[in-house]
């Protein structure tokens, strides 16, 4: 009876994870491999072991294909590591914010004016600076998503893998760090930490960064990216056009790596500087994921409005 | 004499394409497994079926499409197959080097050889 239980428990799991996992294939195949399992009345474990084996040779398949590598050199890569230095530039401002009012909250403060206005200033500063980075992921995802339809699982997946790997090894500091020595600033290389008190705390260190990550580069991309090949689907012709939006949004992000006008030499910042007004417009560009899914929303909403 | 054999499929594209032929209207994945099975007495992995008929599609010797979602699928379509002219020229090329080259061989002759 307790063996019977024990099965049952174990075929239930396994369908769970059937049902899960065949969310990597393409819909229509999912839909015949699973329909297969169900006709040939296959037990949890056999469908799961035989979901595995076809899984792990579309990855053979899929790795073999160029299309990925350039996938993944042109966009993955540098994109992922592109996040991963503002989302830690990002960090590193709010958790300051983060520590100084949590940390040292104090209730006869709130008796100051001058108070409010300051956290009104650091929380709209903060609140933009966060909706812009998720912007930035969403626009990556999208075009990840509008890219590579058929390779999406595993450049998502890599996608992930990378800027969680990125974070592990501190890539953002270091490739901040490689930017000014070759710029010959070698004395930002040694710099001492002038927040020690808030990276002292191993919750600001440590887990802080993961939950700016989570919430504001992986999720947002993951969203984007379903967007992306949801929308590369509906229209063909509008194809090409959300991917010049979602990468002339991408490009946006390139003033906000640290260092950026090193890159661009002395004219070049000048040239920003003269239109630093334009440029702060320019910025605007990064609202796009929003006006696509109030679009995307409405469409569907009128749709729904005359279907039903 | 030299038969001129455009592309040599394998035997398990073999299989599919003779399964899937015998099968005719009701040929999909399950049914096409089932068949394999019976024939060779082994299991057919559904990883190995269905990227052997997505190789034989590419190749342009079977057609495949989806079918209308059935009950006893659990509500799932069928991905029905269909064996392509090009796909039964490949399949007798194929069996007609087996025979060719196993011909004098003991177990084509059903005799044992003398030693």
């Amino acid at each position: 009876m307790g063996n019977e239980q024990t099965n049952k428990s174990i075929t239930a799991i396994c369908w769970r994870f059937v049902h899960y996992l065949s969310a990597a294939l393409q819909q229509e195949e999912r839909e015949a491999v699973l329909g297969d399992f169900a006709e040939s009345g296959q037990n949890g474990s056999e469908a799961l072991r035989d979901l595995l084996g076809l899984l792990a040779r579309r990855q053979v398949t899929v790795w073999k294909d160029g299309r990925l590598w350039l996938t993944l050199a042109s966009v993955v890569l540098p994109l992922g590591l592109l996040l991963s230095v503002i989302s830690q530039t990002m960090v590193g401002e709010a958790r300051v914010y983060t520590w100084m009012y949590a940390n040292n909250w104090d209730w006869a403060l709130t008796k100051s004016a001058g108070f409010w206005y300051v956290l009104g200033e650091v929380a709209t500063q903060v609140a933009i600076n966060s909706l812009m980075l998720a912007c930035w992921s969403w626009s990556t995802g999208f075009l990840l998503g509008c890219l590579s339809t058929r390779l999406l699982p595993t450049t998502r997946v890599t996608f992930l893998l990378l800027i969680g790997i990125f974070q592990i090894a501190n890539a953002p500091q270091r490739v901040i760090h490689l930017w000014m020595y070759l710029y010959g600033l070698p004395g930002l290389t040694s710099s001492i930490d002038t927040n020690a008190p808030v990276t002292g705390i191993a919750f600001y260190r440590v887990i802080f960064p993961y939950i700016v990550l989570c919430t504001l580069v992986a999720l947002p991309a993951v969203w984007g990216a379903r967007q992306g090949k949801v929308g590369s689907k509906v229209s063909p012709k509008l194809r090409p056009v959300l991917i010049i939006a979602a990468t002339i949004t991408i490009l946006t992000m390139l003033p906000q790596i640290p260092g950026f006008g090193l890159l661009l030499g002395s004219s070049g910042r000048q040239w920003l500087w003269d239109n630093r007004h334009a440029m702060r417009m320019l910025l605007f560009l990064t609202c796009w994921p929003m006006l696509y899914l109030v679009a995307t929303g409405f469409r569907r909403y009128r749709q729904n409005a005359a279907s039903g | 004499m030299y038969h001129n054999v455009v592309e040599m499929i394998g035997e398990f594209e073999y299989l599919v394409l003779t399964a899937a032929t015998r099968l005719g209207d009701k040929a999909y994945g399950a049914s096409i497994r089932n068949e394999i099975q019976k024939s060779v007495g082994r299991a057919c992995s559904i990883g190995a079926l269905y990227t052997t008929l997505d190789r034989l599609e590419s190749k342009g010797f079977v057609k495949t499409w989806m079918g209308q979602p059935t009950s006893e699928r659990g509500g799932r379509s069928k991905r029905l197959v269909s064996v392509t002219a090009n796909g039964m020229q490949a399949a007798s090329d194929f069996f007609n080097v087996v025979v060719r080259v196993s011909k004098g061989v003991s177990w084509a002759t059903n005799r044992p050889t003398n030693r």
